[in-house]
């Protein structure tokens, strides 16, 4: 029973071949960059002197990108349209940082009034790196949830464009922390720069990995065929 | 026999542990030969320098000393006749200096006003000095140390407690044998260190903390009558209220202010009757007062490690001799500034190290004979009174003839000085097995001998020729000199005291690595015996080894780096919650024991929230209010019950706690003793709440029942717990197991262990103690909830070996536990309220067992004990049937796994003791860390002992 439904979903999700996801991700990534150079640029400003604007623009540069790319790739495509999948998106954005902003006080950001703004934007690009893409792609299907999050059996190149990114950002936030109680006194040792810096670089090397796995998977499955 | 043989593995390792550790603390914690040498008059005739008498022949100008003191002259000239000592413990710098001198004026500065009225009128004759103490700051050291001239080591830390008498040469020694009598008033540590010494002597019980006067009004009381009396040359009065209101309350809290207004008023006093009988012929006329801190505190009012504010103190030295001389001020470290007054207040610097040779100097006796310090001039001249500020304004060359002489006394002065460290360092190095480095004696050697080449050129030339020639800038040369042996002396000292044994420290190291390997193979034995009797199988995924393995690889990895040892609750909180993620994954596949899981979570937002409030108390108190402002106080004392609330809550958690006890009475099959045990625990528990609702202000009793109820209630409860615990103890001596099912036998004598415990556990901790053990409750409930989530499905999969994760986050929990009940790795981190509550009086065996109990109750202790449900909970009872051995094997295994998760962090902050033993904060972080880790492990091991030995039965009972 399951595992019907499991093919059932894979048959329908639209296959997606290695360029179009090395084209994603290149998207992904140049939205970052241009983020950052926004930010160096017009508003002469970085992580590390105004955390919380920064990652704001992050947010409005990167989550529109991510939202619109991984609509495309929805997986009910019969019951669901473009919009209705922009709009779980958005959904998918607000819910991922409540959860995002929880995993993080729980694991000690600090909390205060001063913080709650960067807190805010942290969560918010966290969501866009994690949650949104596969609340795009998803919606509510909570046997794909699981199966990407839960058991972590990523199947196909689309589930690895969501699953390994979300991954790394997450791993990488989380060693990001690491260096924040030392006594270097530097000002990215700030909540939530170097956490943000740890997660920007998992995301990235993440998504080098994800393009690397979905070659190899389909080599594989290239001479299983043969 | 066959307890035995699961039993015997702990038995040897706590021994291997005890061995590799004493060898370990041998080579590590400081230990400096005492030598038995004294000093003595008659000495001083093999140095090479004058003595005074033959100083003061040849300059016959010198000021004469009164009357009194020439029949005595010994190595210097005596300078005063009598000094007054009195010693603030705990005495700030910024106590003592005009807060002109800081950036911000705080609410406890410029309270001793007098000191800066006599500094600022009598420039001449009175003197601010900061003086530096050496870590560690506790009294007992500082006494030392101010006493002895030398540097008290960290292993003498352990003795702050029971102090014992001071057998190396000291400062008290040498007034008493050179015909000085002294008076001791106040603090009975100094009972303690010089049982004999004294003329008279009125000592006051100083270790209960609470108390802010008793010390404090024996000192006035006495203080002032002997002020005019004429049986005593050095007086010592020590008063601990500054110290004790620190401790209590704090430096910025109105009892601290209050101490301080006392202590200017007695100050103020004391100037006066001193001042009155200054005039010439009168009982002052030659008389030297000195204000002194033996050591600093922290905002907290925490001391006893290396940091600026506990090391920095205070001295205030007046001499009622109106100065008659200048000279130069070369050799000060003055820095002066205008008070809020705008009178010119001048402060100096000076090493704690230094002051008892400073006043053995003034005083004209033998310098301590294992005194490092040196003569402090400024401290010296004042005495002397001879210092002039106006001299070194205008000019070096006014008064050059009293200016030389002065300086002709001082080289002379050094010139011993110099001669008596340097005969020290010789004798201890021939004198002890490990003495200093060749490299280094060479040096100082040759700076002394160069030092002294140099002085018989000069001596030469001055007794020749007394005029003419200029003799000043040789003199200066000279003590420029003099001063650098010393300094180099002390540095020498100060950094290569620490006997660290390289060789024994390694090999303890070794020892503790060969014992995790004892561990590990331990471990695997009781697979195998398990796995022998059934079917072999595979020990657990790879992937939870794999996170217990990276969550203790990490931790103790982090021990590595101070800051991370500060931080370290932060650490465990993050690393444990990070097992939580990972845990809700699980519950997310199966779908189930999510809100067991979400409850885990929130209980570790309380945690880390409960970490930080520990970690913003050791590091300061206006942190707190930094971290978090102002509006959240507001808010808080806004709100109209807020303070019922806070006096609630810690009681509604009491409350919950006694149902949830009450519940299990009902629910379980728990009978007899058990039963017992449990009703005399809420017994415990109604009486806690009651003694935590007398000490509410807001209910008012009457104070007699106030009265009983503070140390009545606290004892009845240790008694009652200690009852419990015989019993439990006999019923598992002579009771019979009636029961046949093992799981639950088990399950009740846990439970009924840690009812004994806790009641005890909770009243050290305090108010915050019951939240505490509901905390714990809880926190052990979801831990093993999250464990039978994934079990459920697994059916008989694993149900052999034990499962590393919950064990590993267990062990997490307990250290979260250990800094959320406000500890932390320091000495100022232990609570020492605790051991006093239900006693007034001190004995050192009593209150060191209830504050171990309080440390370590809910970090080593309830952990332990409560063990057994995580392997329990697990042992479904259709497994019984395959064998009672097995349910104890595997509670053996988990108590094996759970010695060696707390075993490596423990030997990894030892590797970074060895690595880190030259950084500059390893007196003050990595050393406490380390006893902290040590006396944790050792504890430990004993508990799982005993529990093994309480929990495991006799084969043939069940």
């Amino acid at each position: 029973m399951e595992t019907e439904k499991k093919e059932m979903a894979s048959k329908a999700s639209p296959s997606v071949s290695i360029a179009e996801a090395f084209f994603v991700h290149l998207i992904c990534g140049l939205g970052l960059a241009l983020a950052f150079l926004i930010a160096r640029h017009v508003y002469s400003a970085d992580l590390i002197s105004d955390p919380s604007r920064t990652l704001f623009l992050i947010l409005i540069v990167e989550c529109p990108i991510v939202i619109l790319l991984y609509s495309r790739y929805r997986t009910d495509r019969e019951q669901c349209s473009y919009l209705k999948a922009v709009a779980r998106g958005i959904l998918g954005l607000l819910a991922g940082a409540i959860i995002n902003a929880f995993g993080a006080i729980v694991l000690g950001a600090p909390i205060g009034a001063q913080y709650l703004l960067k807190t805010l934007n942290w969560s918010l690009v966290m969501s866009s790196f994690s949650v949104v893409p596969s609340a795009c792609v998803f919606g509510s299907s909570w046997m794909d949830w699981q199966r990407l999050f839960a058991y972590t059996k990523p199947n196909g190149t689309i589930d690895h464009m969501i699953c390994i990114p979300a991954h790394g950002a997450i791993i990488g936030a989380w060693f990001g922390a690491w260096p924040m109680p030392l006594d270097w006194e530097r000002p990215w040792q700030e909540w939530p720069i170097c956490v943000s810096y740890g997660a920007v670089i998992g995301y990235s090397i993440a998504m080098v990995a994800s393009l690397a796995f979905s070659h190899a998977r389909s080599g594989l499955q290239h001479v299983k065929r043969d | 026999m066959r307890k035995w043989n699961l039993l015997w593995p702990f038995w040897a390792i706590t021994i291997v542990h005890g061995v590799a550790i004493l060898i370990f603390v041998k080579g590590f914690l400081l230990t400096r030969t005492e030598l038995p040498f004294y000093s003595r008059c008659s000495d001083v005739s093999q140095s090479p320098c004058f003595t005074s008498d033959s100083l003061s022949d040849s300059n016959p100008s010198v000021p004469p000393s009164s009357g009194a003191a020439n029949s005595s002259r010994c190595w210097t000239k005596p300078a005063v006749n009598r000094i007054i000592i009195i010693v603030f413990d705990a005495l700030r710098f910024d106590f003592v200096a005009p807060s002109t001198f800081f950036e911000e004026s705080k609410p406890w500065m410029d309270k001793l006003r007098v000191l800066h009225k006599m500094a600022s009128e009598r420039g001449l004759s009175a003197k601010i000095f900061k003086a530096i103490a050496d870590p560690p700051t506790t009294s007992l050291q500082r006494l030392k140390g101010i006493t002895t001239g030398g540097l008290p080591t960290f292993i003498d830390v352990g003795n702050s407690f029971g102090a014992p008498a001071i057998i190396e040469d000291n400062l008290i020694h040498q007034l008493v044998q050179n015909g000085k009598r002294v008076v001791m008033m106040g603090d009975d540590t100094w009972m303690q260190l010089f049982p004999h010494h004294f003329k008279k002597a009125f000592p006051y019980p100083s270790f209960n903390v609470k108390d802010l006067h008793t010390v404090d009004n024996g000192c006035i009381e006495h203080l002032l009558p002997s002020l005019y009396e004429d049986d005593w040359d050095v007086l010592i009065a020590h008063f601990l209220g500054v110290d004790h209101a620190g401790h209590i309350f704090g430096v910025d809290s109105s009892p601290m202010i209050e101490k301080l207004e006392q202590y200017n008023s007695i100050l103020e006093k004391v100037v006066d009757v001193l001042e009155r009988q200054s005039e010439p012929g009168g009982l002052h006329e030659n008389t030297l007062l000195l204000v002194m801190g033996d050591h600093g505190q922290t905002l907290n009012g925490d001391h006893g490690g290396g940091s600026a504010e506990e090391v920095e103190t205070s001295l205030f030295a007046m001499s009622f001799k109106k100065p008659p001389a200048s000279v130069p001020s070369e050799f000060g470290t003055s820095s002066c500034q205008l008070d809020l007054e705008g009178r010119e207040i001048c402060t100096s610097t000076i090493q704690q190290l230094d002051f008892p040779v400073t006043l053995s100097a003034l005083l004209g006796i033998p310098f301590p004979f294992g005194s490092i310090g040196r003569v402090n001039p400024e401290l010296y001249a004042l005495g002397a009174g001879t210092w002039k500020l106006e001299g070194m304004k205008v000019g070096n060359y006014i008064n050059s003839r009293e200016q030389e002489e002065w300086m002709q006394n001082y080289v002379n002065v050094l010139c011993i000085n110099s001669w008596q460290v340097k005969r020290y360092i010789d004798n201890y190095t021939a004198s002890s097995v490990i003495g200093f480095s060749d490299e280094d004696l060479l040096h100082t050697g040759s700076l002394y001998a160069d030092a002294m080449e140099n002085w018989s050129y000069i001596s030469k030339d001055l007794l020749s020729n007394s005029d003419g020639m200029d003799v000043v800038p040789s003199l200066k040369r000279q003590i420029d000199a003099y001063s650098n042996f010393l300094a180099s002396i002390a540095e020498l000292a100060r950094s290569k005291w620490t006997e660290f044994n390289l060789k024994l420290m390694t090999l303890g190291f070794g020892i503790m690595v060969a014992s995790l390997f004892v561990h590990f193979i331990a471990i695997k034995r009781v697979g195998k015996q398990c796995g022998s009797s059934f079917a072999t199988e595979d020990c657990g995924t790879t992937f939870e080894l794999m996170l217990s393995c990276f969550m203790v690889a990490m931790r103790a990895c982090s021990f590595l780096s101070n800051s991370f040892i500060l931080e370290e609750g932060k650490v465990t909180s993050f690393l444990l919650a990070t097992t939580g993620i990972f845990m809700l994954r699980y519950s997310i596949t199966k779908q189930k024991h999510f809100l067991n899981v979400f409850i885990f979570l929130l209980l570790m937002i309380y945690c880390r929230f409960t970490i930080e409030v520990g970690l913003l108390k050791q590091a300061d108190t206006s942190a707190f209010l930094k971290a978090y402002p102002s509006w959240v106080l507001e808010i808080a004392s806004l709100l109209p019950g807020w303070t019922y609330i806070t006096k609630s809550v810690p009681i509604i958690a009491l409350i919950l706690l006694a149902q949830l006890l009450l519940k299990n009475i009902t629910s379980s099959h728990s009978k007899g003793v058990w039963k017992f045990v449990m009703y005399g625990t809420i017994l415990c528990y109604i009486l806690i709440g009651f003694h935590w609702a007398l000490e509410n202000e807001v209910l008012h009793f009457a104070s007699a029942i106030e009265g009983i109820g503070k140390n009545c209630i606290p004892r009845i409860i240790y008694a009652i717990g200690l009852g419990q615990l015989s019993l439990l103890l006999f019923r598992q001596l002579f009771g019979e197991d009636k029961l046949l099912d093992c799981r639950i036998t088990l399950l009740t004598k846990t439970a009924a262990m840690l009812a004994a415990w806790s009641p005890t556990i909770i009243i050290l901790a305090g108010k915050q103690g019951s939240l505490v053990a509901l905390a714990s409750l809880i926190g052990g409930y979801c831990i093993i909830g999250m464990d039978n989530l994934k079990h459920g499905e697994d059916g008989n999969g694993r149900i052999l070996t034990v499962d590393c994760l919950p064990v590993t986050q267990w062990s997490l929990f307990a250290i979260c536990l250990f800094f959320s009940s406000g500890h932390w790795c320091a000495f100022d981190g232990l609570r020492y309220g605790a051991a006093f509550i239900g006693f007034d009086e001190f004995v050192l065996v009593r209150q060191a067992i209830l504050l171990t109990i309080d440390t370590f109750g809910f970090s080593v202790i309830l952990p332990i004990f409560g063990l057994p449900f995580i392997v329990a909970k697990k042992y479904s009872s259709s497994q019984a049937s395959k064998g009672e051995n097995t349910l104890f094997m595997r509670l053996s295994q988990a108590y094996l796994m759970y010695g060696l998760i707390m075993a490596v962090p423990v030997t990894a902050s030892i590797l970074c003791v060895i690595i880190q033993r030259r950084h500059l904060m390893v007196w003050g972080l990595f050393a406490p860390k380390f006893v902290f880790d040590v006396v944790a492990l050792i504890l430990t091991d004993v508990s799982i002992c005993l529990a093994t030995l309480y929990y495991v039965p006799h084969p043939d009972s069940c």
